[in-house]
Order: C-alpha cells, then sequence, then structure tokens
C-alpha cells in the first residue's frame, strides 16, 4: 500500500545557511534514520519518493515549510511526527504530519501563497514611511529574466499585485504576505530590494523567515497542512 | 550550548558574499558540542583543504570521534577557506575560527594538521596566518596552540618540520592520551612549551624536530642527523594499533549539510596491504596487515547506517580483496543492506569472477565502469614494481566483465617508472586494444550495446620516502610530456583506437610533489616563498602556478634538481632517516637492486621478505603463513 503524509517543519538557527538540494538530502537521511516505512520508486536506482512545497533558498528561515513523502503503511501522526524528531539535528524540527486523501496533488502544485517575516538592520526609521509609499504604487516592475537557452531578455514583470499585504509589525520587524506558484510568483526579496529602494539603500536584511505557505481553496487560502487530510 | 543557538563568527552579511556559506557554519548532525568551561584541552583539528575534500577524510573522522570521546578534551574541525573567503577574511581582519564553538583558532590549545598530500603545504600556512599565527614553531608565543601534524607526509614531514611544534608519526587511536596527560600535567606544574616538548619527545611516535640538528655536505646531501640531546630518542618509530578490533572506530561521523566528496558511510575493513608494490607508500607505511573481523564489521556497518542515515556504505582498505573473510563479509553485509535499501560501493577490488557477481548483488546495477590498475603496460615493468597482476588477470577479468553486461573499462598506468623504456609505454597502448579488441571477440555483435570503451589514464611517477624507489631518479617534464605524447601516438596507431581515449596528468604539479616528497628541511623557506607570493589550493589546476614555485626556488637558492633528478646513493643519509616506519631500509635497498632486475617478490601471505615489521608482532607477521590472519 502506499500513503502520503505531509510533514510541516521549521528551520532556524545556522542551519539556514544550506540550499534546497542540501535540505532534500537532510531529510532523506532523516527518514531512513528514522526507520519510517518509506515506499521506494522502483528501477535502477530505487529512492524515497519525496517532494517538497516551496524550495527553500540559502540563509531562509521557515516556520511552515512542507515536505510530502510517500510511506508503505500508516502510522498515527504524532508518532511520524516523534520519530523524525527523535533523529532531528538541531534547527530543524517537524511540528506536524498530516496523511493525505488518496490521490491527493503534491504540495507544490497547491501553492498560491505565503506569509514572511523580514529582520532589518540599518536605518530602520524610515522603514514605515517606505512601506507606506510601496503600497501607495500601482506598479513595482523587476527583470523579467532571460528565456531559457540564452535567448532574449523578457518583459519587465509587474509584482505589486502579488503582494497581497505588507506592513510593519510591533518591534520593527515586516510583514508580507505574498502570491505563489506557477501562474505568478513574488519573491521577498524581490519586494525588499523595491522597498529599500523607496528607503533609499539603507535597510539590509538580517533574516528572510517563511511563516506558513497556502493552498487557495473555494477563493479562501487555507495553510497546506490543513488541506487534503484524510483526517480531519 | 545548543547547535541551534550558536552565535556564528561571520555576519549575515559575510555569509552571504560567500560561494558556499555552509563551508562556515558547521552544526552538522553528529558534530560534537560541550561546554568550553568544562573541557581541560580544546584541540583544533584541520584538514588543510575545502570542506567539501576534508569532510570525506576517514582519519579524520576517526580521531574526531576519539578525541572527543575524552571527556576532558573537545576536538572541533577547521578547514581551509576557500579563496573567496580568504579574501574576505583578510579584508575583514576575522580570525580563523573552529566549526563547533566559532571560537578563534589561536584560542586552542592544540591546533592538528592532518597532511594527506603534498600539495596542501602552502594552505598549512594560509590557515597558521588566518589564525594569526607565526608560521615558524620558534617565532610562536608561550601561549599559542601547540601545532602538530599527523598523517602519510609526516614520514618525510622535513620540509614542514620549521613550522610545526611535533608531529605524530603512525596511527592516532595509540599516542594522543599520553600526550594530553602530559600536557595537563607540565601545565599543572606551571612548566613551559619547551619543556613539554623535550618530555613529549619520548612518547611512542612522537617527533618533536626542533630536537634533531640536521648537517648537510655541500652537495646539499644530508651530512648528519643528531638528537639536540642523549634522552632524545634517535629514530621516532610509528605508533601502531595491534589489534583493530580492540582499537577505537567512530560509527558516528559527522555528516555534512553541504554534499562532500565521498557522501556515504565508510567501513574500514583493513589496514595495511600484503602485497608490497615497490612504488606505493602506502603499502610500506602501514605494514603490517591487521583485519577487522567480520562480526565487529557488521555490528559498525549497523551502527553507521542508524547513526548517519546514509543509504550507501563503502567498504575502505588498501585492497579489500585480500581481506580472508571477504566472501562471508559480503553476504551478511548484502542481505543486512539489501533489506535496508542500501548500496554498497566496493572500490579496490580485484576484477574476477568472484567480485563481478558480488558486484551484480549489490550495484544498483546500472553497469558503470570497472576499473583495472595494471600501473605499467609491459610485464616487463609490471615485474619492476612488483605490480603481480598479469595481462591473463586483466583479460580473464574483463572477459567476465563483458559476458557480464559491462561496456566500459577504465585502466590505470604510471609513466616515468624507473628503468621504462619507450616500448613500455607502447605498451600501455597496446595493452588497451586487447582489452577493447577482446570485447568484440567476446559479445556476439546481437548483444552489444554500442562501442566498448576503454579509458587508460596515466600519471606521472612520484619516488617516496620508505619505497623501493626512494634512492631513483624522476624524469623531467619534458621527458614525462615526450612519454606521454608517444603514448598517446601508439594509442592512435591501434586497431581499435575508436574504442580507446587516452588521458595524462600535469607534469608541473608532479615535479613540485616529487620535490616535496623527498625534500629537507631547508624547504621551508620556499614554501613561505610560495605562499607570500599568492599560493594557495595547490592541490587545484586553477590556482596552482608552476611558475611561483619556480621562481622562490631562485629566490632561495635552492637547486630542487637534486632532489628529484639524480639517482641517490646506496649509503645516502635520507632527511627522514629520524622516522622509523618499522621497515627497513636494507630491505627497501633489496628491493630496489630487485627492481633492476625485475625480479618478482612475493606478498607478505605467502612468504615473508623480512622487511623488519615483525617488531611489530601482530596482524599477518604472527598469523600461520598460508593461512587466514
Amino acid at each position: 500500500m502506499s500513503v502520503s503524509v505531509r510533514f510541516k517543519f521549521s528551520r532556524k538557527g545556522p542551519v539556514r545557511y544550506i540550499g534546497h538540494l542540501d535540505m532534500l538530502r537532510y531529510f532523506q537521511k532523516a527518514v531512513m534514520r528514522s526507520g519510517l516505512p518509506a515506499r521506494y520508486s522502483e528501477g535502477f536506482h530505487p529512492h524515497q519518493i519525496m517532494s517538497f512545497a516551496y524550495p527553500l533558498g540559502v540563509s531562509m528561515e521557515t516556520e511552515g515549510d512542507y515536505m510530502d513523502l510517500d510511506l508503505t503503511e500508516e502510522l498515527p501522526e504524532e508518532e511520524m511526527v516523534r520519530r523524525l524528531n527523535e533523529v532531528m539535528d538541531e534547527g530543524v524540527k517537524v511540528t506536524r504530519a498530516s496523511i493525505l486523501i488518496e490521490n491527493a496533488e503534491n504540495a507544490m502544485s497547491l501553492v498560491t501563497a505565503a506569509d514572511y517575516r523580514i529582520e532589518i538592520s540599518g536605518d530602520t526609521s524610515v522603514l514605515d514611511k517606505a512601506v507606506a509609499e510601496l503600497a501607495d504604487t500601482k506598479e513595482l516592475l523587476i527583470d523579467g529574466g532571460k528565456t531559457k537557452r540564452g535567448g532574449k531578455p523578457k518583459d519587465p514583470k509587474n509584482i505589486r499585485p502579488g503582494i497581497l499585504d505588507i506592513h510593519t509589525e510591533d518591534g520593527g520587524a515586516l510583514f508580507m504576505r505574498l502570491v505563489s506558484g506557477s501562474a505568478m510568483n513574488v519573491r521577498p526579496a524581490d519586494v525588499f530590494d523595491k522597498l529599500n529602494g523607496f528607503a533609499g539603500g539603507v535597510l539590509y536584511p538580517e533574516c528572510i523567515c517563511r511563516l506558513d505557505i497556502y493552498a487557495d481553496t473555494d477563493g479562501k487560502l487555507t495553510a497546506l497542512s490543513e488541506t487534503q487530510r484524510k483526517y480531519a | 550550548m545548543e547547535k541551534s543557538e550558536r552565535r556564528l563568527a561571520l555576519s549575515h552579511r559575510i555569509l552571504m558574499e560567500a560561494e558556499k556559506p555552509a563551508r562556515y557554519t558547521g552544526g552538522e548532525l553528529n558534530s560534537v558540542m560541550k561546554e568550553a568551561d568544562l573541557v581541560k584541552i580544546r584541540f583544533c583539528f584541520c584538514f588543510p583543504d575545502v570542506y567539501e575534500i576534508g569532510m570525506s577524510h576517514l582519519g579524520m573522522q576517526i580521531l574526531y570521534g576519539l578525541l572527543n570521546s575524552y571527556e576532558d578534551v573537545w576536538c572541533e574541525r577547521v578547514f581551509s577557506p576557500w579563496t573567496d573567503m580568504d579574501a574576505i577574511m583578510r579584508r575583514e581582519h576575522i580570525p580563523l575560527f573552529a566549526l563547533e564553538s566559532q571560537d578563534p583558532v589561536r584560542d586552542f590549545d592544540f591546533l592538528g594538521f592532518t597532511l594527506q598530500y603534498e600539495m596542501c603545504y602552502v594552505n598549512i600556512l594560509q590557515v597558521l596566518e588566518l589564525s594569526g599565527l607565526a608560521l615558524y614553531a620558534k617565532d610562536r608565543k608561550e601561549d599559542d596552540p601547540i601545532v602538530i601534524g599527523g598523517g602519510p607526509c609526516t614520514y618525510n614531514c622535513e620540509p614542514i618540520a620549521d613550522f610545526f611544534d611535533l608531529f605524530y608519526i603512525g596511527e592516532g587511536e595509540v599516542s594522543y592520551r599520553a600526550l594530553f596527560d602530559l600536557y595537563l600535567d607540565c601545565r599543572q606544574k606551571g612548566l613551559g612549551k619547551k619543556d613539554f616538548l623535550r618530555k613529549a619527545a619520548v612518547i611512542e611516535g612522537i617527533y618533536v624536530p626542533s630536537l634533531y640538528d640536521i648537517a648537510y655536505n655541500d652537495d646539499g646531501i644530508v651530512k648528519s642527523i643528531e638528537p639536540a640531546a642523549s634522552d632524545i630518542p634517535a629514530t621516532v618509530k610509528k605508533a601502531l594499533v595491534k589489534d583493530l578490533d580492540e582499537a577505537y572506530y567512530n560509527t558516528a561521523p559527522v555528516v555534512p549539510f553541504i554534499q562532500a566528496t565521498q557522501d556515504r558511510a565508510v567501513l574500514e575493513v583493513m589496514r595495511g596491504c600484503i602485497r608490497g608494490c615497490r612504488f606505493c607508500q602506502a603499502g610500506q607505511i602501514y605494514k603490517p596487515v591487521r583485519i577487522r573481523s567480520v562480526d565487529k564489521l557488521i555490528q559498525y556497518a549497523v551502527e553507521l547506517l542508524e547513526n548517519t542515515g546514509y543509504d550507501e556504505l563503502s567498504l575502505s582498505s588498501l585492497s579489500t580483496s585480500d581481506h580472508p573473510m571477504l566472501k562471508e563479509l559480503l553476504e551478511r553485509l548484502i542481505s543486512m543492506c539489501n533489506e535496508r535499501k542500501i548500496n554498497i560501493s566496493l572500490p579496490s577490488l580485484r576484477i574476477d569472477a568472484f567480485s563481478l557477481d558480488v558486484m551484480n548483488k549489490v550495484q544498483d546495477v546500472k553497469k558503470n565502469s570497472l576499473t583495472f590498475a595494471p600501473e605499467a603496460g609491459s610485464q616487463r615493468m609490471r615485474n619492476v614494481i612488483n605490480k603481480g597482476l598479469t595481462v591473463e588477470n586483466i583479460l580473464s577479468g574483463a572477459e567476465l566483465a563483458f559476458k557480464g553486461g559491462w561496456n566500459k573499462v577504465k585502466l590505470y598506468f604510471m609513466i616515468g617508472l624507473p628503468g621504462e623504456e619507450d616500448e613500455d609505454v607502447a605498451a600501455i597502448a597496446e595493452l588497451s586494444n586487447e582489452v577493447a579488441a577482446l570485447y568484440y571477440d567476446t559479445v556476439p555483435k546481437s548483444e552489444r550495446q554500442g562501442r566498448v570503451s576503454v579509458t587508460a589514464s596515466s600519471s606521472f611517477f612520484v619516488p617516496k620516502p620508505f619505497t623501493a624507489f626512494q634512492w631513483a631518479a624522476m624524469n623531467r617534464p619534458e621527458e614525462f610530456l615526450r612519454k606521454a605524447a608517444y603514448c598517446k601516438s601508439k594509442i592512435r596507431e591501434q586497431l581499435n583506437q575508436k574504442s580507446l581515449v587516452y588521458h595524462y596528468h600535469d607534469s608541473n604539479t608532479t615535479i613540485i610533489e616529487g620535490i616535496l616528497a623527498r625534500g629537507d628541511r631547508r624547504l621551508s623557506s620556499v614554501i613561505e616563498e610560495v605562499y607570500r607570493n599568492g599560493g594557495i589550493f595547490d592541490a587545484w589546476t586553477e590556482t596552482f602556478s608552476y611558475e611561483r614555485w619556480m621562481e622562490a626556488f631562485e629566490r632561495c637558492g635552492i637547486d630542487y634538481g637534486s632532489y628529484i633528478y639524480r639517482e641517490r646513493a646506496e649509503d645516502e643519509i635520507f632527511p627522514w632517516d629520524m622516522i622509523d616506519c618499522g621497515v627497513n631500509k636494507k630491505y627497501l635497498y633489496r628491493e630496489w637492486e630487485n627492481s633492476k632486475k625485475g625480479t618478482v617478490s612475493p606478498n607478505c601471505r605467502d612468504k615473508c621478505t623480512g622487511c623488519g615489521c615483525t617488531s611489530f608482532t601482530c596482524g599477518i607477521c604472527i598469523a600461520p603463513r598460508g593461512g587466514t590472519l
């Protein structure tokens, strides 16, 4: 049998300096150590069937990222969380396991938005004003990148519609909710660069933390851990 | 302190400037945190190359685990910052720090370097300087760390002797506790570094270079090596583990976050080699052969996999096929690993019916290439180097492999071996062709999957201390290149040349390696000069500069040719003669003479050749002849 499980995890501290592929390898090893009954792919080089909702960039922290894993048997959700955390090193922690309905879509295809908190250093006295100016702007153009195989540069992209919310929090951190996914994907670093433009370049992002990732369920944003669950 | 709460030595801004910041942040699985205030000795272990290379080294993992098993010692790690970080640290005046605590290296009690290859020597100076320490031992202060070196290059550590306080000759499992106890005792009694070194010089395997006076003849050859006092031993004999089953093994090695060169669990099945190839230094300095028992190995394998989560287990030794219980070991490992979806990799396995059968059972069968190491093209040369592999061995192994579905073969050779003629070089091409031709004879047309691919690679031969060839002259670079070009032209003449690929190594690196391998203490000024002129990461082609070395020899007035281009006299005093690896010079000279006659010598299992290692009274030296260990 095969059962898909969605694990929610956090990553804090020095471990944030590893990239997405290294994170994948980290989790593969953790699953091996935990003894969870991972299902393996067929073929010459069997591997665990593991995927992530959203690649976690070098230096980003998270309080709500997601990893999907196929198992050969169903175990209680709390037991899976416990067994992984027992073999996890400091810095990475599984906070939740959700057994998914049969034929669930993978996490990556569900992503529509994500929340971020950015710790900022520099002259933060100008932050509120810069946020207000950015929020009032209708168009924020960023470089569209190049087409594959060294083709022509793409047209600049307007990321303003993808900023669903941006405000400063008590304590001086910056909160943003950004559209994510295949149709439109707004990166927090791009928004920050625009903001820093309004601030005259005096701000520096010390740490970007992803707070959670959401799916669109009937026009409403729902955290990925709450979608497609077999047991509500 | 928890790993996740550590304060990093580098700011976020600086880490984001680096190509791979995770090289400098530590905190990996199984890395060890202790309370700095609760330990008595802080030891910083350095592999003087980039993180991904250093973290692939088994010896470092063993010593790291061993030293941290002592409650009063905290062993941490440091690696050479890559060129990008090297520049940043100099620009920002950031002192080099250890990965675990992120504390400056200069605050440690010991800084230990593992010396795995000569081309990392300039990086030792990089690490010392970035740590804020003087390069020369004599210039360092009383409370600076004791700088110690270990590993294969210590068997001739003279070119770097002036940079070190002491060297550890032999296997690390033996003497570190005694060294630490002495250190603590000296500290308690208020004795200084000088007194400590003086006392350390009598510990098994410890060599204190400043306590030996070296005199030279006018021609630059060593005239005498004199201990500075009567209680200092004239020779330092290597420390050796007698029973591997009793020795410490680290079954919870540090697992890097970023992909290291070796991304797998490593099981050391035995130490030493019975074969006695005349070019091979490892074969001599790790004698005698000692094995781990199958029960112990299975236990370690299970622990390793459970503690790391690796999906691959690699068996490590100089010649795994020579483990007397290999069949039983593999049977048990295969059943354990298949159950857990673990792949087993078997480097240094002789290709024969048994090993091919095993490979079919363990490898996720993509039928990757098979490797043979004939080392020389002609049988005459293989007799000269005492490589007991015949054409028949190679061809019968290849035939079985081709029948089993493999169609890629790699062949390793050396060029520039003592007594080599052009016909021996041509034989490399002929042997490669024979292997390719065998494929077409063996595999019917209907079953072939394209053309067979035979890749012949040659490196240039470097004579090493403690081998039969330590007396030999090296070829000059132009001779190396002429022979390589000749070999290439011969490859092109072969009938199956379209199935053959030929590669050869850089001759300039080989020359520098040769000088450092058999050089003496006068080279420290040259190494310093190269470093001062920007030389780091010499082991990497993109950062190595031959011209920088040549200029340094010129400026220091060193005639490097005398280290490599002349055949040495039988009674010559070598710079490394104060080191005793157990194999005596008389035996090696006998082997040198045998090589000139093309006479082969038996391996340790068939017959003792009297190398001198019976003095260790362990391993194969005390096993019944012809039997198991």
